[in-house]
């Protein structure tokens, strides 16, 4: 898996490199989320016509922010993001798969997108029905489906700033 | 990762668990209790089971739960479905391994980034359920305890897939009979357990249930199980 890792990262980061932004877009109707609840999500992200199968775990706070863990197949955690309101981010956990440039650029620009908090320019999302999500870029294609959403206030601590690297 | 999911065939392939507080007694040499697990794996023709697996992250209050079923057979099929909250399939046998993710009520076969990580995962599990446990030994530090439960305790000798697993807790009944529960501790804290329930040895399984191009529906085999619907 680490070889795994390291190879998807160097897929990613190659792609990246020679990519251009696309101006944002949003097509189909945005769901709306209850303001506090936690959220669970599957999705397939395609880069060069490879497939990797993700876990996406969304705490949602009107007030905090969002944070997110991101895990493979078996709950191996490759990224933890924090979202807060006012749009800025904070990457608790990276992993070779998802470098901290990587999801502080992309992966958060695609959950800002999502749950439409500060979407920015680069954000081209469609929206098949309000469970399912597309996010088309260049370099990659992610293709996301809630599986789960359990209203309610989240832990407080969830959205205190975090330390780099210290979950 | 790699160890992650072999190692929860391997105790499955091993052999259930009752969780207990009793204090454990460190056998001194586990080589005879090891071989002797090697020996009743390599009898199983076939096994299937539920499982429920719980991410437990500090970050959370509740674990990440998600629930399947995993079928192995001789000589090299393994099957490990996720049907809860998300629907899964990973297959894999000696030649190539294949995932599918169903979605809006069809099942899709994914083109596989790096099958071949994925496949070697898979010997990994088939040679498990074969009984080979040299294999684990080569890449574990193996202890052994017993109680009220019996305990495997796997540490990994390179540092490297240390600084992500720590250790791999495999929970068994007391004569080493069946597992029913592996405990995967990360350095941080976090860990993750698999439960396993419901397990039948010797099973007849459906042809289709290993086929990488078009899987039998779950549904299917349970009823095969004898499972009902």
């Amino acid at each position: 898996m680490d070889l795994n890792r390291i190879s998807l990262g160097l897929l990613l980061l190659l792609a990246a490199g020679c990519a251009a932004p696309r101006p944002g877009t949003i097509t189909g109707t945005p769901p709306t989320f209850p303001p506090e609840a936690f959220i669970t999500q599957r999705a397939t992200l395609t880069a060069r016509g490879r497939q990797f199968t993700l876990n996406g775990y969304v705490a949602r706070s009107e007030r905090g922010g969002l944070r997110l863990i991101v895990t493979e197949n078996f709950g191996n955690v490759l990224a933890d993001l924090l979202v807060r309101p006012d749009g800025s981010t904070t990457v608790a956990r990276s992993s070779r798969a998802f470098r901290p440039g990587w999801i502080s650029n992309y992966m958060a620009s695609d959950l800002k997108c999502i749950f439409g908090a500060s979407p920015d320019p680069g954000c081209v999302l469609a929206i098949p029905t309000a469970d399912h999500f597309i996010i088309e870029r260049r370099w990659y294609r992610l293709d996301l489906r809630t599986v789960e959403v359990k209203p309610g206030p989240q832990p407080s601590q969830l959205f205190e700033v975090v330390e780099p690297g210290k979950p | 990762m790699k160890t992650l999911l072999s190692i929860a065939a391997t105790c499955v392939a091993l052999s259930s668990f009752a969780a207990d507080e009793t204090p454990l007694r460190p056998i001194t040499d586990p080589a005879p209790i090891l071989q002797d697990l090697q020996r009743k794996m390599s009898t199983l023709r076939s096994v299937a089971l539920d499982f429920t697996q719980e991410r437990h992250l500090k970050l959370f209050t509740e674990p990440l739960k998600s629930e399947g079923v995993m079928l192995i057979q001789q000589p090299d099929l393994i099957r490990w479905e996720t049907t809860s909250p998300y629907e899964s399939i990973l297959l894999g046998s000696q030649k190539s391994v294949a995932q599918f993710e169903r979605t809006d009520g069809n099942w899709k076969k994914l083109k596989l980034g790096f099958p071949q990580m994925l496949k070697r995962v898979m010997d990994q599990m088939v040679l498990m359920h074969q009984g080979k446990l040299d294999a684990l030994m080569s890449d574990f530090t193996i202890s052994v305890a017993t109680g009220s439960v019996a305990v495997l305790t796997l540490v990994p000798k390179d540092a490297k897939v240390r600084s992500m697993l720590a250790s791999l807790e495999v929970r068994m009944l007391p004569d080493f009979s069946a597992t029913k529960e592996v405990i995967m501790h990360e350095p941080g804290g976090d860990f993750t357990r698999i439960i396993f329930r419901r397990e039948q040895r010797d099973v007849t399984l459906p042809a289709a249930t290993f086929d990488q191009t078009r899987p039998e529906a779950i549904s299917t085999i349970r009823k095969a199980l004898g499972d009902g619907p």
